[in-house]
């Protein structure tokens, strides 16, 4: 504000004066983000809806995929390698549409969005919830991949590739998902509805998601599965950037 | 402060049906203004209007900070709200939700400062409960305390003292006169007694 | 006088489409090699295309709503994601048909029908959407985001995933004009890439100005091999003759062969030879493009105004819509 005000009066005093308040202002958005992030852990941590339903889900789905195909006795061919990339993705998948809504329609249900609507800025708790679904995210991937391995005899050929490729592809589900938990809050059917808004954003990158994470449970290193990453990242970047400027419109809707 | 509200010409609709149309008003720091109609007349909509929390229909409302305008959608940090429809986090202790929302508001509020706003509204010893363990006029209370942390120039109270009992009332009657000494007030209410309060009354109609 | 111009309009879109039609079925000459079904790519393009222009339509009538916030504009967002869906599906169904004719086969998630299904799942969310909203406001504002956000994926479901996939069942070089694909020149002997088939060139023989080579095709994934003998004419300098691909229309030819016979170039092409480069076809197909998306601006007009008397009633009466 007091940037905002010397801009009137002294152009040569803009310079020197405004570059601190917009790094300020950052600052301070980070960090309210910050609160909103811990404050929701806090929170999901205490009642545990959202892990609970997530890991259940991929516990679930990995006992299902483990009864079925271990006794096939898959020989590590291009197209086994595909199925169970693609059945950790569609395990992945389904656990993380039970639980990423949670951030928000968990305010919507004990109806506190007014007051944090009130008080935080809405970029803040944009980034705040993005956050928290990137934490499960994190949490589910690491948890199902290894029921995958012990229970579906999953071998990791490139671990380290594999570790990325699944960061890139949570990094994906979070950005496309996060600001539609947010639409879905204030309509009804909620789960089945942040389903459907969810799934269409997912195609593409779970399509590559699928044909990388098979690449790198081969014993090829990172070179085979950089062009997916590539796409996933890029994936994510215009999906986050169009969450910053469209949020404000969901947030005061 | 310095701060004035400015309402010209609001309209509010629910669905195609119009709730009001055409209120005007203005308020200096100082004020204090009561919104006074049957149910369903459009008060607490009037003041969710003023808080930002919707977008009117037509018309303009805008906050006077010096000669800095802000849109209510921007005034959070000018704003203090207290209405039946707030809730705060019922999983977290009142100490929690206060320093959560001084966090994300970017004020700097110590355990002491956060024991001394609990006593203010008369919860002291009761910070470390989770709120879900709260009674409805201690939820009240801390909706208080939630309104009051950063110390808003402007307060709007819908129907301030339901479920009070009457030390939470004296306790909102506290509040209401130190506000009035410095800032705005805006209270919905249809009670007789904090008709009082009013240096001005809007008096919505219904249909 | 507007009325009056917009009913003429209506009767000239009806007339050229009709005319449209009767030209596509009764004077148009026949894709040769597919027959009648290959008539159906003069719907097929241009409905594909208004399905893509008004998911476009719908986005930017989604911003302008965000930002100027009148009604009507939500109506046209709306209106164009109607019109899309209807178009959307059309576009599907006629692709289908086309590709069971040709190929074989109704579906083969290919990049494109991967991108005009995810299109179809984002217009159904939309109307899921809609229908989950009680307030009116919240409705408009919501779906608009979403309508903007969900067009963020288009530049990576149409530029970037037909790069990443293997197969493809629209092999643009060969579709549109007998064939501009660059092919591949291979030495006897050598294996190469021809589209999304694995082709070797094991030997060439001459006999008088005829060279024919003998090529070994294979599915792609390998699933099975056929041998192909296309061949070339040295006197003329042109192809000869042109064996089918395995189970589909496309022909492997033999382009160029060098003097010492040691090597040749090897291309996909198109059975009949340059489709539109029949002068009344090529009309015909770009009457249709400039039929359809007449035909969708009308629908879009019409439905936008609909949902505005509609609103305008409901707020006359008061009551909720």
């Amino acid at each position: 504000m007091a940037g905002h005000s010397s801009t009137e009066q002294d152009p040569g005093l803009t310079l020197t004066t405004q570059q601190p308040v917009a790094q300020q202002r950052i600052v301070d958005l980070l960090q309210a983000a910050w609160a909103v992030f811990v404050k929701d852990l806090r929170i999901e941590l205490r009642t545990r809806y959202a892990i609970n339903a997530m890991v259940l889900f991929a516990a679930c789905t990995a006992m299902m995929v483990s009864i079925g195909t271990t006794f096939i006795g898959l020989r590590r061919t291009e197209e086994a390698l595909l199925i169970q990339a693609s059945l950790l993705w569609i395990a992945l998948l389904f656990a993380a549409i039970s639980g990423l809504s949670r951030g928000f329609v968990h305010e919507e249900e004990t109806r506190t969005l007014a007051a944090l609507r009130l008080a935080a800025p809405a970029l803040a708790v944009y980034l705040g919830k993005f956050l928290l679904n990137l934490a499960l995210l994190a949490l589910l991937g690491l948890i199902t991949s290894l029921l995958f391995i012990v229970l579906v005899r999953v071998q990791v050929g490139s671990p380290l590739a594999f570790l990325g490729m699944l960061a890139a592809g949570g990094l994906s589900l979070a950005t496309s998902t996060t600001i539609l938990a947010a639409i879905i809050t204030r309509a009804s059917f909620k789960n089945a509805l942040f389903a459907v808004l969810a799934f269409p954003l997912l195609v593409p990158p779970l399509i590559i998601a699928i044909q990388g994470t098979a690449a790198t449970l081969a014993e090829g290193g990172w070179l085979p599965a950089l062009p997916a990453l590539q796409f996933l990242i890029a994936y994510s970047v215009a999906m986050f950037v169009a969450s910053l400027l469209l949020f404000r419109f969901v947030w005061e809707a | 402060m310095d701060i004035r509200l400015i309402v010209e010409e609001v309209a509010a609709s629910y669905g195609a049906r119009d709730v009001f149309a055409e209120v005007s008003v203005e308020l200096c720091a100082g004020e204090t203004m009561v919104v006074s109609g049957q149910n369903g007349s459009g008060k607490s909509t009037f003041l969710r209007l003023l808080a930002g929390l919707q977008r009117a229909d037509a018309g303009q409302i805008t906050y006077l900070v010096g000669n800095e305008a802000f849109d209510p959608r921007d005034a959070g940090h000018l704003i203090g709200w207290v209405a039946p429809d707030l809730m705060l986090y019922r999983d977290l202790t009142a100490r929690e939700n206060l320093r959560f929302f001084a966090a994300v508001r970017r004020i700097s509020l110590d355990d002491q400062a956060i024991d001394e706003v609990l006593a203010r509204v008369g919860l002291a010893g009761r910070s470390d409960d989770r709120l879900a363990a709260y009674s409805s006029g201690m939820t009240q209370r801390m909706r208080y305390a939630y309104a009051l942390i950063h110390q808003p120039p402007v307060l709007l109270l819908d129907e301030p003292t339901v479920t009070l009992d009457e030390r939470g009332a004296e306790v909102v009657d506290t509040v209401i006169k130190a506000q009035r000494r410095h800032g705005i007030v805006v209270i919905a209410t249809n009670d007789p007694r904090e008709l009082r309060y009013g240096d001005l009354v809007l008096e919505f109609g219904g249909t | 006088m507007v009325q009056q111009m917009a009913q003429v309009g209506k009767l000239l879109i009806g007339l050229w489409m009709a005319g449209v039609t009767i030209v596509m079925f009764l004077v148009i000459p026949q894709y040769e090699g597919l027959g009648n079904a290959g008539r159906i790519i003069i719907m097929h393009v241009p409905t594909a295309w208004v399905s893509v222009l008004a998911f476009a339509i719908s986005a930017i009538f989604s911003g302008l709503y965000l930002w100027k916030r009148k009604p009507t504009y939500d109506d046209y967002a709306v209106a164009a994601a109607e019109g899309g869906f209807l178009f959307t599906a059309l576009a599907t169904v006629t692709g289908m048909i086309f590709s069971q004719v040709v190929w074989g086969i109704y579906w083969n998630w290919d990049p494109r029908q991967t991108s005009i299904f995810v299109l179809l799942l984002i217009y159904a969310a939309l109307f899921a959407l809609r229908a989950a909203i009680d307030d009116v406001q919240r409705r408009r504002q919501l779906s608009a985001a979403y309508s903007l956000f969900a067009f963020v994926t288009v530049p990576f479901l149409i530029f970037v995933a037909p790069r990443i996939a293997d197969s493809t069942l629209h092999p643009n070089c060969v579709f549109i004009q007998g064939s501009t694909c660059d092919g591949i020149s291979l030495d006897v002997g050598m294996i190469g890439l021809l589209g999304d088939r694995k082709i070797q060139l094991i030997g060439m023989e001459r006999e008088g100005d005829l060279v024919t080579a003998e090529v070994i095709v294979s599915e792609p994934g390998l699933s099975g091999e056929t041998t192909l003998r296309p061949s070339f004419n040295l006197a003329t300098g042109t192809m000869a003759d042109r064996p089918e691909f395995p189970g589909l229309r496309y022909q492997l030819g033999l382009e160029y062969v060098d003097p010492s016979i040691n090597s040749g170039l090897l291309n996909i092409e198109a059975p009949g030879t340059g489709l539109l480069d029949n002068q009344i076809t090529l009309f015909t197909f770009l009457a249709s493009i400039a039929g359809f998306t007449a035909l969708f601006v009308w629908m879009l007009n019409l439905r936008a105004d609909l949902l505005g008397l509609q609103w305008a009633l409901a707020q006359r009466d008061g009551g909720r819509v």
